[in-house]
């Protein structure tokens, strides 16, 4: 194993920390374990394939929100928006093309309503970006009651699934998953990367470097768009109904903060480990216990005690104590 | 017509009043420690639910109380669990804003799933602190003596508020902190004893809106939520920290909602403020009356 | 030729005029001093340079272009740089990490870019830092922290630097050390311009003296001619802070 591991630490090259034994064992079994899941998950299948999902959202939120400290309230507009645009079109548009040939609208649509978003507001240093996203959230929730003709209202629309079949929704979550957080680790590595921290610890010194902070803040929100489309498009087909409850209502938003700040907040791969963290005590774990409203006090309850206690986060820590690393963190 | 109009002008003049105490409390915790707190809306809610328990049989058989009494009750009850909420969990994270966003807005959740638990998640209606209304056939109208209690005890309530941090010393000190924390600190104004003064008013302020809120339109576990985020766009229009921007804002908005709802229909509540609080971030981010953010 | 040229340039805070119609000229290869009271101007002109204030009036070229109006990345950009009064490193980057931020370029599209490793630590032995590449600022003393505030600003690759106050907090040999160091970059083709509220650190350094007093321009000739002016005198109480 530790000829994999050099070969893997030499071909991450000097932009990547080394990963020693332990950190590099963790990733592989975790790896390993999503890709054989349907051999031990039996009837958890749904709950790590939902995971996948909200790691997408997850991580989505993390690339611009937890790099650039500019944070967004509202991040289930992005993902609502692909989610709806698909249904929108299947249902009143073309309801006989291939749900496949929307994806690509979905997320365009995604993309448009972040720059939306993010270019009349990112150029205002202060909470204003942050105010805007959480007014959004709020409007487009509103907005399907009152155009509810259209979206369906509090019922929502019903959309087709992708599967039928349970290990190949699996499995179409998790293509999607690891590609992005393939992308998303090497763009955070990257200058990209680099600058965007650098924004959220002293934006003045970015402008003094010559560099348009602006322009950075708006990207971050583009390439967070992306991934949040494809995850909304895959969770409007994931059970085959959107609606607003599941897809936009305020709590969606906060729910895909919570993730990312348990795993740890700008690093890529602490929201992925909060987002299974969550959805498997929300599906997995609490069910046994506990069921209804109990089982989401203990829920929320549980996340209250990790984000006051653990406030860096679960995953960071755990990859801090398997490196005994001190390196200069964000990540 | 006349009657139409003239009923919802005098609506949204008393509902208003209302909203007025809730964005205030909102913004004094906001302009004083930079403190977004999601909780305020639980506390809308637990004044509501403590003025339920105490004035109606139905939780403790034993106990019931005038409304009057209940009033106070609830006001109390809001304004503790508004201290605690600082003393036990914000003042330890409140150096960190996201932290603070979630923790609040989770504490809010966990508070509405423990009055679903305690009380079941249908709606219940409140006694009113002062029953039956007043008809005026000459001009077409019907108002609720509750209705005029909230309008007028909320007025005497903000007056005594305005008096309170502009006449004296301990009120000023609110008002000095609110503007420049260091300043503050450097004449002397014992922060601590301000922040738990702000928490105290504004959860006080919170539990009255909430017993209002809960006779005028409803009492569930969810009825954090609307008002809350009502609170956050009047604050936002009104200018964060501004006392005097809440209330103006909140006349605007609840002369916009009123008239929104009853010319458009209840599908289109919150749509129209949403947008005009969209605007002013765009427009005019201090909203009315604030100050634009400098030394941050 | 005219590297910089300031018309006219005055900047009002709501009622209080903080530069009252500046003027003022700088030739490529110069080495000018900026000097006056505290609180007189001589900030609130660099800010107005790098965009950092919108100017009440008048106007800023840089060869010749206008940047008046230009945003602080963009001024950064056509050439100059400026190194604050009070140091402002990214404290979780190490000293070679807060370098190479300044040389990435502006660009959405650039994972790779920047400079190497070996760039880093030849601009880091400009100002003499080399030693502590991989130290984080808050461990470093004031001195190398000033340093690294220059480094960054050289990163960019101006043709001007501004400089806010360099010695303020350095002892006679570290002074000596940095005025060595600021003449060597003016050799090396850097135009520069330093502001001190006294002229005991300037004299030697510069050939040029400009001078600013509650936001009007009062002297701008040879450190010898300013010290011997009646106004620039009057400006400093008992003139002890001039002389020396």
């Amino acid at each position: 194993m530790s000829n994999v591991m050099d070969r893997v630490n030499s071909t991450l090259g000097d932009r990547y920390a080394d990963m020693n034994r332990l950190q590099f064992g963790l990733l592989a079994v975790a790896l390993i374990a999503l890709i054989i899941a349907p051999v031990w998950g039996g009837s958890y299948l749904r709950v790590l394939a939902l995971g996948n999902i909200f790691a997408i959202f997850a991580m989505g939120w993390d690339i611009q929100s937890g790099y650039t400290g500019y944070i967004s309230f509202g991040h289930a507009v992005l993902s609502g928006a692909a989610a709806y645009t698909s249904a929108l079109i299947l249902t009143h548009i073309a309801p006989d093309i291939s749900v496949w040939a929307i994806l690509p609208v979905a997320v365009l649509m995604s993309v448009i309503v972040g720059l939306l978003l993010a270019v009349p507001t990112l150029r205002l240093r202060g909470p204003y970006f942050s105010l805007i996203t959480l007014v959004a959230g709020l409007l487009f929730y509103r907005g399907t009651r009152t155009a509810s003709q259209y979206t369906g209202g509090e019922q929502g629309l019903l959309v087709g699934r992708l599967t039928f079949d349970p290990v190949l929704r699996f499995y179409i979550t998790l293509v999607p998953m690891l590609l992005i957080a393939a992308a998303l680790l090497y763009l955070s590595r990257s200058n990209i990367g680099t600058i965007l921290i650098a924004i959220r610890e002293n934006e003045a010194a970015v402008e003094s470097a010559g560099i348009d902070a602006t322009k950075f803040k708006i990207w971050s929100f583009v390439l967070s768009s992306i991934p949040m489309g494809i995850g909304g498009f895959l969770f409007a087909h994931f059970d085959g109904t959107v609606n607003p409850t599941d897809v936009v209502l305020i709590d969606r938003s906060v729910e895909m903060i919570a993730m990312a700040v348990m795993g740890g907040m700008g690093s890529i791969l602490g929201p992925i480990a909060g987002a299974f963290l969550f959805v498997g005590l929300r599906d997995g774990i609490l069910p046994a216990f506990l069921s209804g409203t109990e089982r989401w006090l203990a829920l929320w309850v549980v996340v209250l005690f990790v984000i006051v206690f653990a406030r860096d986060g679960l995953f960071r820590k755990l990859w801090h104590r398997l490196g005994d690393d001190t390196e200069g963190d964000s990540e | 017509m006349i009657e139409g109009f003239l009923s919802l002008v005098v609506t949204g003049a008393l509902i208003s009043a209302v909203y007025a105490l809730i964005a205030i409390g909102f913004t004094m915790i906001f302009g004083v420690g930079g403190i977004l707190n999601l909780a305020h809306g639980a506390l809308i809610m637990i004044g509501a639910y403590a003025y339920l328990v105490v004035t109606s049989t139905s939780t403790f058989a034993a106990v019931s109380v005038p409304p009057i009494l209940g009033l106070v009750v609830a006001v109390v009850a809001a304004a503790a669990a508004s201290l605690i909420l600082y003393k036990g969990l914000v003042q330890y994270i409140e150096e960190d804003v996201i932290i603070t966003f979630l923790a609040t807005v989770v504490v809010a959740v966990i508070a509405a799933e423990i009055m679903t638990l305690a009380f079941s998640p249908n709606p219940r209606s409140l006694t009113p602190v002062v029953p039956g209304s007043i008809s005026l056939p000459a001009v077409g109208l019907r108002i609720r003596f509750i209705e005029i209690a909230g309008f007028a005890i909320s007025w005497v309530v903000i007056g005594a508020l305005w008096y309170y941090v502009t006449r004296t010393d301990a009120g000023r000190s609110i008002l000095a902190t609110s503007m420049t924390r260091r300043g503050a600190k450097l004449t002397g104004v014992n922060i601590s004893s301000v922040s738990t003064q702000t928490w105290l008013i504004a959860g006080g302020l919170a539990g009255l809106a909430g017993v209002f809120l809960g006779t005028l339109q409803e009492t569930a576990p969810l009825m954090w939520l609307d008002p809350l985020a009502l609170a956050f766009i009047i604050v936002v229009i009104g200018g964060i920290g501004s006392i005097k921007g809440s209330l103006v804002a909140a006349y605007l908005i609840g002369f916009l909602e009123t008239f929104t709802v009853g010319v458009l229909g209840p599908e289109f509540r919150g749509v129209f403020s949403l947008v005009v609080v969209a605007a002013v971030i765009l427009v005019r981010p201090e909203g009315l009356y604030g100050r634009e953010f400098i030394d941050e | 030729m005219t590297l910089l040229s300031v018309q006219n340039l005055t900047k009002k805070f709501g009622g209080l005029v903080a530069v009252n119609d500046v003027s003022f000229d700088v030739e490529e290869g110069e080495i000018a001093g900026l000097i006056g009271p505290n609180g007189s101007g001589k900030t609130t002109i660099f800010n107005c340079i790098m965009g950092i204030y919108k100017v009440t009036d008048g106007t800023i070229s840089f060869k010749g272009s206008d940047i008046t109006d230009a945003s602080t990345h963009e001024v950064v950009n056509t050439g100059i740089a400026r190194v604050t009064q009070e140091s402002n490193p990214i404290g979780r980057m190490t000293v070679a990490e807060n370098i190479r931020l300044f040389t990435l370029p502006n660009d959405i599209l650039s994972i790779t870019g920047g400079a190497e490793t070996e760039e880093i630590e030849a601009l880091a032995a400009r100002v003499g830092i080399d030693d502590v590449l991989d130290e984080l600022p808050g461990s470093l003393p004031h001195a190398d922290v000033r340093r690294l505030e220059i480094a960054k600003a050289i990163a960019t690759k101006p043709e001007l630097l501004l400089l806010d106050e360099p010695f303020a907090g350095l002892n006679q040999a570290e002074i000596r050390e940095m005025s060595d160091q600021i003449r060597q970059l003016r050799d090396d083709g850097v135009t520069i311009i330093i502001i001190d509220h006294n002229m005991r650190g300037l004299m030697q350094l510069v050939e040029r003296i400009m001078v600013i007093n509650n936001g009007d321009w009062l002297a701008d000739d040879t450190p010898q001619a300013v010290a011997e002016n009646e106004a620039v005198q009057q400006a400093y109480l008992a003139g002890t802070e001039v002389f020396e």
